[in-house]
């Protein structure tokens, strides 16, 4: 063994030696991450979990414990069945609107023409905005008094109409407002995705004869599915958890025709001092958030798998 | 070694950083005091106007005091409750309506303080407890009935005296109609105009048998339903204003002072708002009709300032609280307000209410009922009697889905 070979060994062992406290460093440095992650997540789920079980005020200083009441009275309360739906209107109407723009607008805007750089922007720039100040914005075009629409409505002869005063139509204007002022991420995802497909894969199949429609349908959407997946999920997530636009619009109203499961959290923990009650909505809430976002992501996983 | 030396500092600071971002409060127990006065009112209500005013002239003779008046947010309620349920306590807080059924725990009693005899006992039912203690300084004694334009009514012919039954009402409301005023404007968005529809309907349609029900926790449904039946009667006619989802308190109070709307169902304080857009626009109240042609009024607890028992300055607070009741401070107040004193030793200007207050009130001829919710119904029941009402005017809920709503809400919040 040369003088050489065992200085190289000697240095090997130092690394070695000195591996174990390198690490011990690393994992100190989590530290301050976990307690963030500890105090501002998971204790707040865990007393979230405690307080669903108490039939706590939500002020006063004692609390009674009652098991799983409030788990059985959301089971047979109307109005949260109704918010359920309404929370699934919000959160798959908005995920396939946001889809469909999303995507129709990065292959619009992937083209080399003038003002796309610009035309991006606009698209993106509501994502910007707090959706309270977007949804003052759309309340003052759709409120019946001095709104935008209406004075275009009677401007072209009609009668003032009260959009907001209907379950069917409040739903639909909030799916709409909350998918216009996110569609700029779904949009960035998919441009992302297209600009990420070698171009080879489009000049191959023209010289087999492939017109738009079968480059679009066999090259773009299968190469397009790990965007597809990203984006579905946080659309998804985003719209089940809605809750400014809709305070902000109709304030759950009329009546309780409009709230998402978020709306209803709030009224039941303020309002209707059940605080323990809104508890039992929000863990019921994360759980379908959970539940819905791991199988979309397993299923949509899956087929990028298999497409590969 | 240096490593954890330096991540021990390092974390020392962010806890020094968080620690320091926490530390809210009202100043500490040397110095001057700073006071913080959750005032219930928004920045553009000209009562913070006045309490404003006289809250300096207090600084300015009480050089170690000073007031911080706290316009409110559109969720007051809510912000009280979490300040309470964290123990971040405002010094003083108007207590809207609630000093005793929901404050009371965490308010000092006042019924010890020098002005305490002037108390008007016409609040006693609704803020002094079964000891006699009262935990709020009542700046007015609210009395209400419905708030009408006059200019409107006597256009159209019609003499609010004379409306003594809901029939009577229906006939104006339909007289009005036709004359294209809008009768009734109430709001979902600003939403407690949609529960005083039911709130004073209530408490001459649910009989003394039920209402002796209700505070031994059995709902019965049956004067609810009228309630809601009365209501779903005017939704059906078109009663109502068509903007009733997105209506604002300013739209509503414009709309009242411009002529455009008849009646609405709320506390006199809006009136300042409505003269804000009107100046000399001529308003009043009258009785709440009812069923049986006795009409009534009613009232309670309205604008009311309590001090916290755990103040750290709860001295000075209790100071200030006495320098608002003196007679000539309480009288302004009360003036701003629009109603009439809390302290029978003060005197106020009711301005253009003047006349309805002679008229109706001064004489005693009108029972003066407690707000229904606060009296029969268990706390927290006011957002399902607001909300299932808003269903009903809206035609979204029918009177039975609402009134089951209602009555299951009842027997959730008695049972806490």
């Amino acid at each position: 063994m040369t003088g050489t070979t065992k200085a190289a060994i000697r240095t090997k062992v130092r690394r070695r030696a000195g591996a174990p406290f390198a690490a011990r460093r690393i994992n100190l440095l989590y530290l301050p991450a976990i307690l963030l992650f500890l105090g501002f997540t998971i204790y707040p789920l865990v007393n979230g979990f405690i307080l669903s079980l108490s039939n706590w005020n939500g002020y006063s200083p004692s609390r009674s414990f009652i098991g799983l009441g409030n788990y059985f009275r959301l089971a047979s309360d109307p109005v949260f069945h109704n918010t359920l739906i309404n929370t699934f209107i919000y959160g798959f109407g908005s995920t396939i609107l946001q889809q469909v723009l999303g995507l129709s607008l990065a292959l619009a805007l992937d083209r080399a023409i003038r003002g796309r750089n610009v035309a991006r922007a606009i698209i993106y720039l509501p994502v910007l905005v707090s959706p309270v100040v977007m949804g003052t914005m759309y309340y003052l075009l759709f409120s019946y008094d001095n709104g935008g629409l209406n004075d275009i409505v009677v401007a072209l002869g009609g009668s003032k109409i009260a959009w907001l005063s209907q379950a069917g139509t409040s739903v639909a204007i909030i799916v709409l407002v909350n998918s216009v002022q996110f569609v700029g991420i779904s949009m960035v995802i998919y441009l992302a995705g297209l600009q990420s497909i070698p171009t080879v894969y489009y000049e191959a199949s023209q010289l087999d004869g492939a017109d738009a429609w079968q480059q679009f349908t066999q090259i773009t959407v299968p190469l397009l599915r790990p965007a597809f997946a990203t984006s579905v999920v946080l659309n998804l997530i985003g719209g089940l958890k809605l809750f400014d636009v809709i305070q902000v619009l109709t304030g759950g109203g009329p009546g309780y025709a409009t709230n998402s499961v978020s709306t209803l959290i709030g009224k039941a923990y303020f309002d209707n001092q059940s605080a323990g009650y809104a508890s039992a909505m929000g863990i019921v809430l994360f759980i379908i958030i959970a539940v819905l976002t791991l199988i979309f992501n397993t299923v949509l996983n899956r087929r990028r798998l298999e497409g590969l | 070694m240096k490593s954890l030396w330096k991540a021990a500092a390092a974390l020392t600071a962010i806890g020094l950083v968080l620690t320091g971002c926490s530390a809210g409060g009202t100043g500490g127990s040397g110095g001057a005091a700073k006071l913080e006065f959750q005032t219930g009112l928004a920045t553009s209500d000209p009562i913070l106007k006045t309490l404003t005013t006289m809250t300096q002239k207090f600084e300015s003779t009480h050089k170690d005091v000073s007031i911080n008046l706290v316009p409110m947010t559109n969720t007051y309620e809510a912000d009280m409750k979490v300040r309470l349920a964290s123990s971040d306590i405002p010094d003083i807080w108007a207590t809207h309506g609630w000093s005793l059924l929901r404050y009371s725990d965490f308010l000092e009693p006042l019924n010890k303080r020098s002005w305490a005899k002037n108390f008007n006992p016409a609040l006693a039912p609704a803020m002094e407890n079964k000891s006699g203690e009262f935990f709020a300084l009542p700046a007015d004694t609210d009395v209400a009935g419905i708030v009408y334009n006059k200019k409107v009514l006597a256009d159209a012919g019609i003499d609010p005296a004379t409306l003594t039954t809901w029939d009577d009402f229906a006939a104006a409301a339909a007289k009005l109609k036709t004359a294209g005023v809008t009768p009734i404007s109430a709001s979902g968005k600003d939403s407690w105009f949609a529960g005083n529809i039911a709130d004073f309907i209530a408490s001459g349609a649910v009989n003394k048998s039920e209402k002796a029900g209700l505070i031994k926790g059995d709902f019965a449904s049956g004067g609810y339903t009228k309630v809601l039946d009365l209501v779903q009667s005017w939704q059906k006619a078109g009663y109502f204003n068509a903007d009733f989802s997105s209506a604002t308190t300013d739209d509503l109070t414009r709309s009242l002072a411009q002529g455009k709307t008849a009646f609405i169902f709320v506390q006199n304080y809006v009136v300042a708002s409505a003269l804000g857009f009107v100046p000399d626009a001529e308003l009043g109240y009258f009785p709440i009709p009812s069923a049986n042609g006795k009409p009534y009024l009613v009232g309670g607890e309205g604008h009311a300032y309590g001090v916290s028992k755990t103040s750290k300055h709860k001295d000075q607070a209790l100071e200030y609280i006495d320098f608002l009741a003196q007679p000539d401070n309480l009288g302004k107040l009360a003036s701003a307000i629009g109603g009439i004193p809390g302290l029978t030793n003060a005197k106020s200007d009711l301005g253009v209410l003047q006349a309805s207050y002679e008229k109706f009130v001064k004489p005693g001829t009108f029972p003066l009922d407690p707000y229904f919710d606060r009296v029969y119904l268990p706390n927290g029941m006011w957002d399902t009697m607001v909300t299932t009402t808003s269903g009903v005017v809206t035609g979204q809920s029918g009177v039975t889905e609402s009134v089951g709503q209602v009555k299951k809400q009842f027997g959730t919040l008695y049972g806490q």
